[in-house]
């Protein structure tokens, strides 16, 4: 491989979004905008129990609401299991069985949507109460209430490598820990809404997305109807970290429609959008680290918790945290799904990263602390480079199972370009610790663990640093395929179903494209939501989009490149080898100007192709020719944030002062773009580590706190303006012009800094969040107040 | 016939009771410029101004806002000609979503008209009536300053 070159017309430069425009003056439109002419409106109808069954379900009071037109209930849903993107869901759409509060049980359909809410208070359903249970341990207990057919936790997902009784017995110093995570909401600027319209035998489905053939899968799968007579546009939605890929409420949609035999509508209001759809897990961690004596890691030995509530189905998460730590001799990770009667779980960015992740970050600065290394120093010793070994190699069954699988299936002819599998190929957090200390001034602030680096009356401030690792998207749950077509003038589309939430893939995916022909970006269109004309893409998560896509983009364009070059070197270039052409600014060129000086625009070469064909042919679409590398087995992108906070310990409040983000994502495609991201990431893990959770009933598991009023966020204020955003680029020897993944590591990064920096500023470890309540707490039963 | 004074120009709207100035200006007048997300007041997404001062539309009804200049997103670009504020978001890049984007272009609007001339520190307190989930904050803070400096840019030396 090895295609990086430096000299790029259209990649590294912060050129404007495509739809900056649309979104400043409030033109774009997202899911809750649309309308279909004729369309009715649904309101789903909600569970007040944890856990129960329906007996009886009567409709007389609802059917006398004026505009009421009819209801969906499990007997009319196929009783197919559906799964989303990486097993946030699986079940099916609606069974009977409620397994939270406010989960979906039936929905109706009326002319208003203020008939339909009506209507849905007016249906009555006579529920058989079941036993429910919302704490993990008591989940996994064999006498707990069960929750799915499957059980309410599965064989654990591990990775293990060395002997970790060997491990200890060489560690001169080590620490435990037990550190439990309460659960982030996703808490989305902006709701969602889906309209479903059939014709005929086929449906077509509008709504926010970022996995839109995903959606269209579960479609499938949960009507058991041919994918081709499923049409999903995606539209851009606002902010989803992971929320809005396929939701069981837009499937819903779909049946309701279809029983209504008129186009439906359902927009979730905020609230459902915080209580029903999904949050990140509840997580908890016990383990252990140790080193040696100067603070070389010995063994790593970890076991996780997972909360997955009522639909999700995840056991294999935050293990980047194994690879970036990975380089002791001796490891044990495991991580153990679990089901409860609470709100789903499911994947929020940063999954595990933010929790698990930053638990064996908070236990490795406890290692650092006891042997008083500096916490920079300390992850530099101890954190992988380019050419380690990663260690999520070793007894994986679901995930080595799954890569090796993929390997053998691809010809050895056509793996020789790859690079060396399960090892890092670029990059690590080193080059960023150092950069990322330089700017921070981390050396002359550093006053040693546990001292603030200021103390005014009750005021202590206190700096910290924390790192984050990621995947840079995964092969085993498929293939991320993109499609780029030169349409007759020689402008170009790019087809690759991303969907659009804000990170820009609509511009860093063209820019890619416009880099590899040779054109300007505002001669790039793209399509990002519509399957009919997009092949199948895992869609935005999993750190996936520049990676896994982008690399897509730039391979279906090179395959339009050389179709192109190819006629033109028999068209105009006196059938010359068309490796000797290239592309620059519209036109195809001669490498060597001096041979052969003619420059013919792509539209030439396009009327060539058309008359040849007598009119059968007017543009020239390209795919990607070879198959992708499996990039988990040597891709991560590394984030490391340096902060400092001021803590009041007589109020127990935390300020947000400095904030220098460190990101190696490899070749940047588009800096503005790329530090916005960065910037968000870091926002969102600040507010993490210091105010959001949800705060869940203990006598029936709901949501207390799902809305914007009661659910904090960091506003403008909060998060410190000067905060600056660098990059090490070391560019990857398989993605785009050498780019990796980016949006997950940052937010991981942030939690850790933060969480230390408040530990060096008071001396005490606080779980998380940060509340001024148990911050005090904290402080109080330590003796520090 | 309730008619409100949206954009320079008089629109009739629903008579429902209930209408909120929101629903007014997203459902009867097509203006989806207007986001609602909390509906509590909370978020600013739906911030629009009224006589030039910031509300949000959400908590009205919408004949409170009779007699009134309303402004909304759509009434900033002069043609093809975006506002200086539309102008400074996009140069610094103060969105990434864009839902909160249309609240906080108008809520930095009357912002600049009290305080022209605003400290980074002013302008992160200034804009703090509107949440940002996507976190762009310390764009939002430059593209503020940025549209602060614009009139004084375009004088003559």
């Amino acid at each position: 491989m090895g295609r990086y070159q430096k000299d790029f017309k259209v990649v590294g430069h912060g050129l404007h979004v495509k739809d900056a425009v649309e979104k400043v003056t409030g033109t774009i439109r997202y899911g809750v905008d649309y309308e279909v002419q004729n369309m009715l409106h649904g309101k789903i109808v909600r569970c007040p129990h944890p856990h129960a069954r329906i007996t009886r379900i009567d409709t007389g009071k609802a059917e006398e609401v004026p505009g009421y037109i009819g209801i969906l209930t499990h007997e009319d849903v196929p009783q197919n299991d559906w799964e989303a993107a990486w097993f946030n869901y699986r079940g099916k759409v609606l069974d009977g069985v409620g397994r939270f509060v406010g989960d979906d049980m039936a929905a109706v359909a009326a002319t208003s949507p203020e008939a339909a809410e009506r209507a849905a208070e007016l249906v009555e359903i006579e529920y058989e109460l079941l036993p429910a249970v919302f704490d993990m341990e008591e989940a996994r207990k064999p006498d707990a209430p069960q929750i799915r057919v499957e059980g309410n936790e599965r064989p654990y997902y591990g990775v293990s490598w060395g002997d970790v009784s060997a491990g200890r017995a060489q560690a001169d110093h080590a620490v435990e820990c037990d550190i439990f995570y309460e659960s982030q909401q996703y808490a989305p600027l902006g709701r969602n809404a889906c309209i479903a319209e059939w014709m005929g035998d086929k449906v077509n489905v509008i709504t926010s997305s970022q996995t839109p053939s995903e959606l269209r899968d579960g479609v499938h799968e949960a009507l058991g109807i041919p994918l081709s007579n499923i049409r999903v546009q995606a539209l851009p939605s606002g902010s989803s970290f992971g929320q809005w890929w396929s939701n069981n409420f837009m499937i819903i949609t779909v049946l309701l429609a279809r029983k209504m035999h008129r186009p439906v509508k359902i927009e979730l209001d905020n609230e459902e959008c915080m209580v029903t759809v999904k949050r990140r897990h509840q997580e908890r961690t016990r383990g252990a680290m140790g080193c040696n004596a100067d603070g070389t890691l010995t063994f790593f030995d970890f076991d996780h918790l997972i909360d997955n509530g009522g639909y999700g189905f995840k056991d294999d998460v935050g293990f980047f945290c194994v690879d970036m730590w990975g380089k002791n001799g001796h490891g044990d990770y495991k991580i153990h799904g679990i089901n409860t009667n609470m709100l789903t779980a499911g994947c929020m960015r940063g999954v595990g990263d933010c929790t698990l992740g930053a638990s064996v970050e908070r236990c490795a600065d406890q290692l650092a602390e006891k042997v008083d290394i500096d916490p920079v120093d300390f992850r530099i010793k101890n954190q992988i480079v380019a050419g380690d070994e990663l260690r999520m190699q070793h007894s994986r069954d679901n995930l080595k199972g799954g890569v090796d699988d993929y390997i053998k299936s691809v010809p050895e002819h056509l793996r020789k370009d790859w690079p060396e599998l399960f090892k890092l190929s670029s990059g690590g957090t080193r080059a960023l610790l150092e950069l990322g200390s330089k700017k921070f001034g981390w050396k002359g602030r550093w006053q040693g663990w546990a001292t603030p680096t200021h103390s005014d009356g009750p005021i202590r401030r206190g700096i910290g640093v924390g790192t984050g690792a990621h995947v840079c998207g995964v092969e085993f749950e498929g293939a991320s395929n993109s499609m780029v077509r030169m349409n007759p003038d020689g402008s170009v589309k790019v087809h690759c179903a991303v969907g659009r939430q804000g990170a820009g893939a609509e511009t860093t995916q063209a820019m890619v494209v416009a880099e590899e022909l040779g054109l300007t970006l505002d001669r790039v269109a793209i399509e990002t939501g519509d399957t009919d004309s997009c092949p199948w893409n895992h869609g935005s998560l999993a750190s996936s989009t520049m990676y896994r896509t982008g690399w897509a983009s730039r391979e279906a364009g090179r395959d339009v490149k050389n179709q192109l070059l190819a006629i033109a070197a028999r068209e105009f270039f006196d059938d010359a080898d068309p490796s000797e052409l290239d592309v620059d600014n519209g036109e195809v060129v001669h490498s060597d100007p001096t041979k052969h000086n003619q420059r013919i625009p792509f539209s030439d070469i396009l009327h060539e192709l058309r008359s040849e064909t007598l009119g059968q042919t007017s543009s020239i679409t390209g795919s990607p020719r070879v198959p992708m590398p499996p990039s988990t087995t040597f891709a991560r992108q590394f984030g490391a944030q340096f902060c400092e906070v001021e803590v009041d310990i007589e109020t127990g409040q935390i300020k947000l002062l400095d904030f220098v983000c460190v990101q190696d994502s490899g070749t940047v495609v588009n800096p503005q773009v790329l530090k916005n991201q960065v910037i968000g990431a870091a926002t969102c893990g600040a507010g993490f580590a210091i105010y959001e959770h949800l705060v869940f009933d203990e006598e029936n598991g709901a949501v207390k706190n799902g809305n914007l009023l009661d659910y904090k966020l960091l506003r403008c204020a909060d998060f410190p303006h000067k905060a600056e955003v660098y990059f090490v680029e070391d560019p990857d020897p398989v993605g785009p012009f050498g780019a990796r993944g980016a949006g997950e590591s940052p937010i991981a990064a942030g939690i850790s800094a933060v969480a230390q920096a408040v530990h060096n500023a008071t001396g005490v470890w606080i779980d998380m969040p940060m509340t001024p309540e148990r911050v005090v707490a904290a402080l109080n039963a330590a003796g520090k107040r | 016939m309730t008619v409100l004074r949206v954009n320079g120009r008089n629109m009739e709207i629903s008579d429902r009771g209930d209408r909120t100035l929101a629903d007014a200006l997203r459902i009867d007048l097509g203006l989806i410029g207007t986001r609602v997300s909390c509906a509590e007041g909370e978020c600013g997404s739906c911030t629009v101004l009224m006589d030039g001062e910031p509300v949000t539309a959400c908590l009205m009804l919408a004949p409170q806002a009779e007699g009134h200049e309303i402004t909304t997103i759509e009434g900033l670009a002069d043609g093809d000609e975006l506002d200086p504020v539309q102008q400074a978001f996009i140069e610094e890049q103060g969105f990434q979503c864009g839902f909160c984007t249309p609240g906080l272009i108008l809520s930095a609007k009357a912002f600049l008209k009290e305080n022209p001339n605003p400290t980074a520190n002013e302008v992160a307190v200034g804009m703090s009536g509107n949440i940002c989930r996507c976190g762009a904050y310390p764009y939002i803070v430059k593209a503020v300053l940025r549209a602060a400096d614009a009139p004084r840019a375009k004088q003559p030396a």
